[in-house]
């Protein structure tokens, strides 16, 4: 076991670490309770929160509220907010992913949708092409995508746009629940490499 | 059974676990050096993952978020841990900052932290699990009672914990019984009885919105409403 102490580890490491980009001076002024500071992050993240809210949820009133949801409980937890666990992008990400899954997780049709789910590619240029609004973030993860297995890819897509469990994508893919899982590991893995991605 | 958990990371970053699973892993990987840092490197993925899905809102959103913002009270920050010969595990949470020492000691009293850093005890992990949440809070009773009891809840996990210690024995026949106070009065949350030497542990589901906590001793079966007298309170 590591001998240092975890404690004074985590707050050497977070001294060191400057404000890197303006979202993260925002937030912590969002955590000092400024309401100008909320608007800016609004202003940066509110069609990331949307859009990904709209691909799990597809009820469009049902999208508009949780987004709404989204930003009161970034609000709320702001004072919070440590940049040494993960930028403001992953961490509001997370958030609206989060609720936008437990949303779908209560829905009665739930299985309902699955059955039409299963039929679909889940990244669908057409249906998404009206709003999205930006092609270089959506084409440099499209090329990411495409470097994953076929097996991995699918995975991941009905796992995370899909808002399946893992076990549900298992019957979707009619393969094991193991499986699956290494599946979705394995490619987040590759995908973090193949774009650079860091906590 | 943490093997198994270990490779439930990558899923659980997805949000594709199962209610169980997802909460079985929450009072693991707080503690957990690999898990910690699998999450945050697979969350970031994610974080890319959702920008390619972008959408612009209804312009009248915004309206709506700035003026709900302004009735929405935020959490605490949590002060960083000056106690450096307290825990050697530290519980960074879903994102966020180092415990407060009364926390920590917290964690001590449940019996957490073990020297070899792992615990195999169930409601010692469902503590750390709320206290992992990034809106946990905590709060100390106090009042004639004897003993001390701490009180620890997450709102967005749904869930409480009791800790206490030195608390005094009841008769056979009688219970403690918490209360969460609110704006409609007391509703009951959970009922308690020390072990011999005097230690509480109980975690339950949280049910509304706390205003403040109170303890009474109640028949054994607990009481729909308070019949005896308050012995530790607190507000929040």
């Amino acid at each position: 076991m590591d001998a240092v102490n975890p404690l004074r580890r985590l707050r050497s490491v977070s001294a060191a670490e400057p404000p890197e980009d303006g979202l993260t001076a925002c937030m912590q002024r969002a955590g000092r309770g400024d309401h100008g500071a909320v608007a800016q992050l609004y202003d940066e993240l509110s069609a990331m929160v949307f859009g990904i809210v709209r691909r799990v949820v597809r009820d469009p009133a049902r999208t508009e509220e949780i987004t709404q949801e989204v930003f009161v409980e970034m609000w709320r937890l702001a004072p919070r907010y440590d940049r040494s666990r993960g930028s403001v992008r992953s961490w509001v990400s997370t958030i609206a992913h989060r609720r936008a899954v437990d949303t779908v997780r209560s829905d009665q049709s739930a299985r309902d949708r699955d059955q039409r789910e299963a039929a679909r590619q889940p990244v669908d240029h057409d249906e998404v092409a009206e709003g999205v609004i930006d092609r270089f973030d959506q084409d440099r993860v499209k090329r990411a995508l495409g470097t994953l297995t076929e097996g991995q890819r699918e995975a991941i897509e009905l796992a995370y746009y899909g808002g399946h469990t893992y076990r549900e994508v298992a019957v979707l893919l009619d393969c094991a629940e193991g499986t699956v899982k290494t599946r979705i590991r394995d490619g987040l893995i590759h995908l973090r490499d193949e774009m650079g991605v860091t906590a | 059974m943490n093997d198994d958990l270990h490779h439930l990371a990558a899923a659980y970053a997805l949000d594709a676990l199962s209610v169980d699973e997802r909460r079985a892993f929450e009072a693991h990987y707080p503690g957990c050096d690999i898990c910690s840092s699998e999450v945050d490197d697979y969350r970031a993925v994610a974080g890319e993952l959702a920008r390619a899905t972008a959408e612009e809102p209804p312009p009248a959103l915004f309206g709506q978020v700035i003026a709900q913002i302004e009735n929405t009270r935020q959490v605490s920050a949590i002060e960083e841990s000056n106690d450096v010969s307290g825990p050697r595990r530290a519980i960074p949470g879903w994102g966020y900052g180092v415990l407060a020492a009364a926390a920590a000691l917290l964690l001590v009293v449940v019996g957490v932290v073990a020297i070899n850093g792992t615990s195999d005890d169930s409601p010692t992990d469902e503590f750390a699990a709320i206290l992992a949440q990034p809106d946990a809070e905590l709060a100390s009773l106090a009042g004639e009672g004897t003993g001390s009891l701490t009180v620890v809840w997450s709102p967005s996990q749904g869930r409480l914990g009791v800790s206490g210690e030195g608390v005094a024995a009841v008769d056979d026949g009688r219970t403690y019984e918490l209360w969460l106070l609110d704006d409609t009065g007391a509703r009951p949350a959970g009922l308690f009885r020390p072990d011999e030497s005097g230690r509480v542990v109980l975690v339950t589901d949280l049910e509304g919105q706390p205003g403040g906590w109170g303890v009474t001793i109640e028949p054994e079966s607990g009481s729909p409403q308070p019949t005896g007298d308050i012995l530790f309170a607190a507000e929040v």
